[in-house]
């Protein structure tokens, strides 16, 4: 196994306000690998961010070892650090005036003199950002005028252009459309592999860090963290220790959240994908059981039960009620 | 850019053409540059008024539409300006303690010269300045010390408001046409003094062009790029106290250059980067206090406007047609 990028041993993390201080978390071990995607999930307010923030140098750690490439994070300064870390935040920026090259052209910053001059190399570099992002049409429009998803684009461009070996992101895939969220992390995925970029990405998207997250990071509330390959976690059914709550389990079966209901005590025959349907829609509706078996028929659809026959599911629910 | 070099080449000529005696402009060049004036009256008018004030127009200008710039970048906000941070109240409430409280306690009854306006104005500048920095050193947000700013002029506005109260007619009409504003009346000492201040104030600008194009996307992208936030504060506090102060105490408060001359660079040259903006700012401003100020001298008649009165009724349509028209958050 390659060597990590980044590694924490024993990180404790806290807020200091006042006389008062609150601590997050403690005694966190992890380690980010070189060219893969990992995903960082865990509950709101678990501490996701403040990791992130200790990660990026702003935070000092209460205890233990944050390590970027062999040297310990508070260590570096803040434009050696620019040079090894590019960020995707959820502050909204405001610039609308900039266009799609300015912005992604900013990603040089670290990079440059005092006047902000751009070299031929540096704008090279630019570009290859805006090809690799698909946006090189896209050049010259203003902020402004850009879809959210083609934004979140932009910034992860920008954030190509920085030209780091590590990137993090922080809920890119928020107030996306479910096309866009798919699209954003299969670009990331393939950066993973094609730029060699060792990326961590911070998210909700559950559904969509298992279809596309090489690691996956599970964090807990006053708890340690879960690390490990993608589907290691669900074959062992560590994702499941995300809800504390028993209302909701992850079913590995079927790779999706579900609502923890009474199961359906019923025969059902037919398809599977069909079957699976019609048990979701029935324990939605809190019906738990029906008297005798169901069968279900393909092209055309038909549910036929007792003596009936049913040309769809809301008809069928009608008559159990 | 060049275009707009021409067009303040042109405004610089007529407002030293304009004036209750009309010069026209190959009378203006023809001494400038050949030194053959048709009458020596002529000669001493241009020299000796019309050319410092021309002068510090474009100082003023300059000074008020960069510091102006660099508030509303820094605190992302498009309607910071030289009298956010307070700068202005500043040079105000010294002039104020020169004037009105002079006439009070009778330490400053009638010689009341530029310079101890100026001094008077750089002092109270200068103070609030320090105040502010001191609160800019404890507090991280920018937000924050927006606000601290803000209530800053006001307390001092309070305190102005008090010593106006208490004051003789004499001195509080004094005060009152310090606070209108005046470009001219200004020596060619003061005016050397006035442009060594600003280039001195122009100088952290240069050094932080790179450093305000990453802030356009906030604080923490900025400083996730390497750039220095904290010392980029300082040089903004600096800068912009040193331009916007003096400005302040050598001319008085002029309104409204400082807020929408950057905007109408922005909308000009349609762009958010500093390296276009700082000198489209610069020109923009220098033109906008020419022109305004040769439409204040009333051409042909002996009686001029404050300058504050004439940015104000150029400056507020302006603004207003801009909050209305565009949409800040998107253009800015």
């Amino acid at each position: 196994m390659k060597k990590s990028v980044i590694s924490g041993s024993y990180v404790r993390l806290g807020y200091q306000k006042g006389g008062q201080s609150k601590e997050i978390f403690q005694n966190l071990h992890f380690d980010l690998l070189p060219g893969q995607l990992t995903c960082l999930l865990g509950p709101n307010g678990v501490g996701k961010t403040t990791l992130v923030k200790a990660i990026l140098g702003k935070l000092p750690l209460w205890d233990g070892k944050l390590v970027l490439q062999d040297r310990e994070i508070s260590n570096y300064s803040q434009a050696e650090l620019s040079r090894q870390l590019a960020v995707v935040l959820t502050e909204p920026v405001l610039a609308g005036n900039m266009t799609v090259g300015q912005l992604v052209s900013l990603g040089r910053t670290p990079y440059l003199g005092w006047s902000g001059y751009l070299s031929v190399k540096d704008k090279q570099i630019v570009n290859q950002a805006m090809e690799l992002t698909h946006l090189i049409e896209l050049k010259d429009e203003r902020l402004s005028e850009l879809s959210d998803g083609q934004r979140q684009k932009a910034m992860i461009a920008r954030a190509l252009a920085q030209d780091a070996p590590i990137m993090i992101l922080d809920e890119p895939t928020a107030h996306l459309d479910l096309v866009n969220r798919f699209e954003i992390m299969q670009l990331l995925h393939g950066l993973s592999r094609t730029q060699d970029k060792s990326i961590l990405v911070i998210t909700h998207d559950l559904d969509i860090a298992l279809e596309t997250a090489d690691y996956l990071w599970l964090l807990r509330k006053g708890q340690s963290l879960i690390a490990g390959l993608t589907e290691d976690l669900i074959l062992r059914g560590k994702v499941n220790e995300l809800f504390p709550s028993s209302s909701i389990r992850f079913n590995s079966d079927r790779g999706k959240m579900e609502l923890d209901r009474p199961e359906v005590k019923v025969e059902v025959n037919g398809d599977e994908s069909q079957v699976s349907w019609l048990l979701n829609a029935m324990k939605k509706s809190g019906i738990n059981a029906a008297t005798s078996p169901i069968f279900l028929e393909k092209e055309p659809f038909c549910i036929r039960y007792e003596e009936f026959e049913f040309q769809s599911i809301q008809e069928f629910l009608a008559y159990l009620y | 850019m060049l275009g707009a070099g021409m067009v303040l080449v042109i405004s610089f000529l007529l407002n030293v053409s304009l004036g209750s005696v009309s010069i026209s402009i190959s009378q203006v060049f023809e001494g400038l540059f050949f030194g053959e004036w048709s009458r020596d009256s002529l000669r001493q008018i241009l020299v000796n008024y019309r050319l410092p004030k021309a002068l510090v127009a474009i100082l003023a200008g300059l000074g008020l539409s960069i510091s102006g710039l660099q508030m509303q970048t820094f605190f992302r906000n498009p309607l910071a300006g030289p009298y956010v941070l307070g700068i202005s109240s500043g040079a105000g409430f010294g002039v104020a303690i020169l004037i009105l409280a002079g006439s009070i306690f009778g330490f400053a009854s009638h010689a009341v010269n530029p310079w101890a306006i100026a001094i008077a104005g750089t002092l109270g500048a200068g103070l609030i300045l320090v105040l502010v920095s001191l609160v800019a050193w404890r507090v991280k947000d920018s937000m924050t010390l927006l606000i601290v700013g803000v209530m800053f002029g006001a307390a001092v506005s309070a305190i102005i408001s008090v010593l106006a109260y208490f004051s003789g007619a004499e001195a509080l009409k004094l005060y009152t046409i310090w606070s209108m504003g005046s470009l001219g009346g200004l020596g060619w000492e003061q005016v050397w003094m006035m442009m060594g201040v600003v280039l001195v104030g122009l100088f952290p600008v240069v050094f932080s062009i790179r450093a305000f194009n990453a802030l356009l996307l906030g604080e923490s992208y900025a400083s996730s790029m390497g750039v220095n936030t904290t010392r980029l504060r300082w040089w903004m506090i600096l800068s912009a106290g040193l331009l916007s102060g003096v400005v302040t105490a050598f001319c008085g408060p002029v309104a409204f250059v400082g807020i929408a001359v950057p905007h109408m660079a922005r909308i000009i040259w349609k762009t958010a980067d500093h390296r276009v903006l700082f000198p489209a700012s610069a020109l923009c401003g220098a033109v906008l206090l020419l022109l305004c100020d040769a439409l204040g001298q009333l051409p042909g008649s002996a009686q001029s406007l404050p300058i504050n009165a004439v940015t104000s009724l150029i400056g507020a349509p302006l603004v207003i047609g801009l909050v209305l028209k565009r949409n800040f958050s998107k253009d800015f």
